[in-house]
């Protein structure tokens, strides 16, 4: 029993040693892999989300806000930032310079809710003290909406506008009477109102009180 | 047994941990910088297609379906001279009626305005442009150099090798219709050789 009994005892040691020191070493090889895997992970989120965020959303250096209007501050200039100009090339979209007119898009009513078609909006405003302005109906990817009275937009010189120089649009599937732009069946709206002669105010307020930028109030869905 | 706070922090990669905003800085500006370029379809490659080089082409009315961009308002009609300076500069003529509405903007296969005019209320506003490759490249002789007088206000140059001459009119009421078009037919775009 005896030299054959040390013998394997030492080789059994032997391999145990080997197996913990392999042991230690996948160890340190999985919490290495670990940190990278999770130094790639952060560099990712942190890097792309981010970059993503600033050219579909925008933030304070690139845009102007106003609930639930925005405005791409250096949209079409020749030194816009890289969002603005990343923004407007995936738009595909040709923009007129904010020097001569400025774009204001909404995707949601004055309560934050998504303008859809199943809803109805009263649009209130008051007339911009610019030369000439727009207010656009699309869907949410910048496509007209097919309807049999051929309206998509008023404008300054097609609107009704009241003695007082305030104004309503509703937007609606079925016909409404006064300034009516019809929805259909596109599902989620954008509303784009774009006014000429950016030197005039729209943002600050105008002798009524409050902005030109109209109001957005849901009246009822379906 | 739970692993202490201390021995967490001590046993961190703090190499790691410090290169990831260096490295997520460095990917979020090429990410911003690359993203015009990885645009499938830009406005200039989606018109250059429908447009004709250096000549002005009064674009059909926006209606669904037929819209040459998306959030193409059809408040308004559109002339377009796709221009490309590379043989010679191109001369633009335009005359903005004196109503409110109106634009003309140079625009670069980016999306830049290299130029823009807008109509004045009252007043008609003419535009008289030539685009030319760069600063630096030698555009033929002046008439006053060849004897002759010019006679004309000379144009205003506009550095652009290629682009797209955007004219647009407010689309009013039908009545006014007819006087959009033909002051759209009054923009011209033109080539010329060195």
């Amino acid at each position: 029993m005896g030299p054959l009994a040390v013998l394997s005892h030492s080789s059994l040691s032997l391999a145990h040693l080997f197996l913990h020191k392999l042991q230690k070493q996948l160890v340190a090889l999985i919490n290495l892999l670990g940190d990278w895997a999770a130094f790639i992970g952060a560099v990712l989120i942190l890097g792309l989300a981010s970059s993503w965020y600033m050219i579909d959303s925008g933030t304070l250096l690139t845009t102007e806000r106003e609930a639930p209007w925005v405005t791409w501050t250096s949209a079409g200039r020749i030194d816009a930032d890289p969002y603005t100009r990343a923004h407007f090339a995936r738009l595909g979209t040709l923009q007129l310079t904010t020097e001569i007119a400025r774009s204001y898009i909404a995707y949601t009513d004055s309560d934050g809710e998504k303008l859809h078609s199943s809803c109805d909006y009263f649009i209130e405003g008051r007339e911009p003290r610019t030369s000439w302005w727009s207010l656009t109906v699309f869907d949410k990817t910048g496509q007209l909406i097919a309807n049999p009275v051929e309206r998509y937009a008023f404008t300054s010189q097609s609107i009704a506008i009241r003695p007082n120089g305030t104004f309503t649009v509703t937007l609606a599937r079925e016909a409404r009477p006064g300034n009516w732009l019809p929805t259909g069946g596109a599902g989620r709206l954008a509303l784009v109102f774009t006014t000429l002669d950016a030197r005039a105010p729209v943002l600050t307020p105008q002798d009524g009180g409050g902005s030109a930028l109209p109001e957005i109030r849901r009246i009822k869905c379906r | 047994m739970p692993i202490k706070l201390s021995d967490k922090l001590k046993n961190a990669n703090w190499q790691l941990i410090i290169a990831a905003p260096v490295a997520a800085g460095i990917l979020h500006i090429c990410a911003t910088y690359a993203a015009p370029y990885l645009t499938g379809a830009s406005a200039y490659s989606r018109l250059a297609p429908a447009l004709p080089l250096n000549k002005m082409h009064i674009l059909r009315p926006v209606t669904p379906g037929k819209e040459p961009l998306p959030f193409l308002s059809p408040d308004a009609r559109y002339a377009m001279c796709r221009f490309d300076t590379s043989q010679g500069p191109v001369k633009v003529s335009a005359t903005l009626p004196p109503d409110a509405g109106w634009t003309l903007t140079v625009h670069s296969p980016h999306g830049d305005n290299l130029y823009a005019a807008a109509s004045t209320p009252g007043r008609v506003t003419p535009v008289l442009i030539m685009l030319v490759p760069s600063s630096d490249r030698f555009l033929g002789v002046t008439p006053e150099a060849r004897g002759v007088s010019r006679g004309t206000q000379p144009p205003l140059a506009v550095s652009a090798t290629r682009g797209i001459v955007v004219v647009r009119g407010p689309n009013g009421a039908f009545a006014y219709r007819p006087r959009v078009l033909a002051g759209l037919k009054e923009a011209h775009c033109s080539g010329r050789t060195f």
